[in-house]
């Protein structure tokens, strides 16, 4: 259960288990790395979430809060549960197999 | 599989008439594991033929009611599956393992679903291994007939393939072939009679028996069926986050579609991480201490249905920026 929010957390998402076989994090404890991977997440997810005109931010080690343009807010708790409030929040599916996304990301690292 | 304390659970799956049973009553022979280990069957129809055949285990055999484990009986096989927990943990009848035997027709990604995903059977079972039973003689026809078989064999870890001292060696290569296309990674283990390893049954890490061969690329397509499967090999360690992400989102949008993917990543750690998923399931990654053999192949393999395996290609490497590695197509063959 989240102390901040009082969320009864059911599920870990796959991405979030790690080689630790601990299953726990105390705090101090690999609160640094975890707090990196976090990070390193959002920033990921917000270069693929900027051809959405999305925008995810991490929140307190806690969640995730995903934008909009407009200022519409969600938050996230992991990546099984994201891509659902992104198609929620633009109002079409997305598909990493999508050609014109495909086409964008190229377009995009090669002009960089 | 790291177990951390719960119990393993192997899912006994196959066309009717495959030698489920058969292979189940040779199996719980063996004292050792007659001993520790609970069975549930799910029988199709009235007549529990299956649960009398299996007097080994009958004491501990628990019959599903409502036929079909996939369609009615997801809360049933949870509900057996806790009853079973509350009478090992009552020192009423303890066990070690489970064995799910299923219907013929049953798809077992159901079932990995219930065991993965309930909050408490999450936490107290890991499903072990998921062995199917293919009948060497009459498979071919099968796979013809039934789309559930191919299903069962994409699901496989093992594949036992029965009956092979009636079976003509071309009908045995026949089905032999065709096997290791629809799933290159799993181990397949000929029987007659359901003569085999009882230990079988016990732990699915046959990752070091794939070789990569980097010279072959080619996206296998099967004939009578619009599944087809691609194998990727990757130079450098890639960035398991950005993976995540990628997969993730794959499976968002394709899960039903992706029949399986799994594979052994190297993501720059001592061991890689061994990834497994059927649909939109995937088992906790496994990170492995240490390589299980001297070749530190990292690779990845999708068995895909109406999925142009080029689009899955496209993405995988347009992504790679992300993934900070090389993406390449290859080929895996099974090393006997």
């Amino acid at each position: 259960m989240c102390i901040l929010c009082g969320e009864f957390i059911m599920q870990v998402h796959w991405t979030d288990y790690t080689d630790s076989t601990d299953t726990e994090i105390t705090v101090g404890n690999q609160q640094r790395i975890r707090q990196r991977s976090r990070l390193h997440r959002a920033n990921l997810c917000n270069q693929l979430l900027s051809h959405y005109r999305l925008t995810l931010e991490e929140w307190n080690g806690s969640k995730f809060i995903l934008r909009d343009a407009k200022g519409n807010a969600e938050i996230v708790h992991d990546l099984g549960t994201i891509w659902h409030h992104v198609e929620a929040m633009i109002g079409y599916p997305i598909d990493p197999l999508d050609g014109s996304l495909l086409d964008k990301i190229t377009e995009r690292s090669s002009a960089q | 599989m790291k177990a951390h304390g719960k119990k393993a659970i192997t899912i006994v799956t196959g066309c009717l008439g495959s030698g489920k049973t058969t292979l189940l009553q040779h199996i719980l022979k063996e004292p050792s594991i007659n001993n520790n280990t609970a069975v549930i069957v799910n029988e199709y129809g009235k007549i529990g033929l299956d649960h009398h055949l299996l007097r080994q285990a009958e004491e501990r055999t628990i019959l599903l009611k409502g036929g079909c484990i996939c369609c009615n009986s997801r809360a049933d096989l949870e509900e057996e599956l806790k009853e079973l927990l509350y009478a090992d943990e009552s020192g009423e009848s303890p066990f070690e393992r489970v064995v799910i035997e299923t219907t013929g027709m049953a798809d077992p990604s159901p079932i990995l679903f219930t065991i993965l995903t309930n909050p408490l059977l999450q936490h107290r079972y890991i499903v072990d291994c998921v062995i199917t039973t293919v009948d060497a003689k009459n498979g071919m026809l099968q796979l013809q007939n039934n789309p559930e078989i191919i299903k069962q064999i994409t699901v496989a870890d093992k594949i036992i393939l029965t009956k092979t001292d009636i079976c003509s060696p071309e009908e045995h290569d026949a089905i032999l072939t065709h096997i290791q296309s629809l799933n290159p990674s799993c181990v397949i283990i000929p029987a007659v009679y359901g003569k085999v390893d009882p230990f079988i049954i016990q732990e699915a890490s046959n990752v070091d028996r794939l070789k990569v061969i980097h010279s072959l690329p080619s996206p296998v397509t099967h004939p009578n069926s619009n599944v087809s499967s691609i194998s990727f090999s990757f130079s450098q360690p890639l960035d398991w986050t950005a993976f995540g992400l990628w997969l993730s989102m794959l499976l968002h949008a394709n899960g039903e579609k992706v029949m399986r993917v799994k594979g052994m990543l190297d993501v720059g750690e001592d061991g890689p991480v061994v990834l497994n998923g059927v649909q939109h399931i995937i088992h906790p990654p496994q990170h492995l201490k240490q390589w299980p053999s001297h070749n530190r192949e990292s690779y990845l393999i999708f068995i895909v249905r109406d999925i142009d395996t080029a689009l899955i290609e496209r993405s995988l490497k347009t992504f790679q920026q992300f993934l900070h590695t090389v993406a390449t197509t290859c080929e895996l063959t099974t090393i006997y």
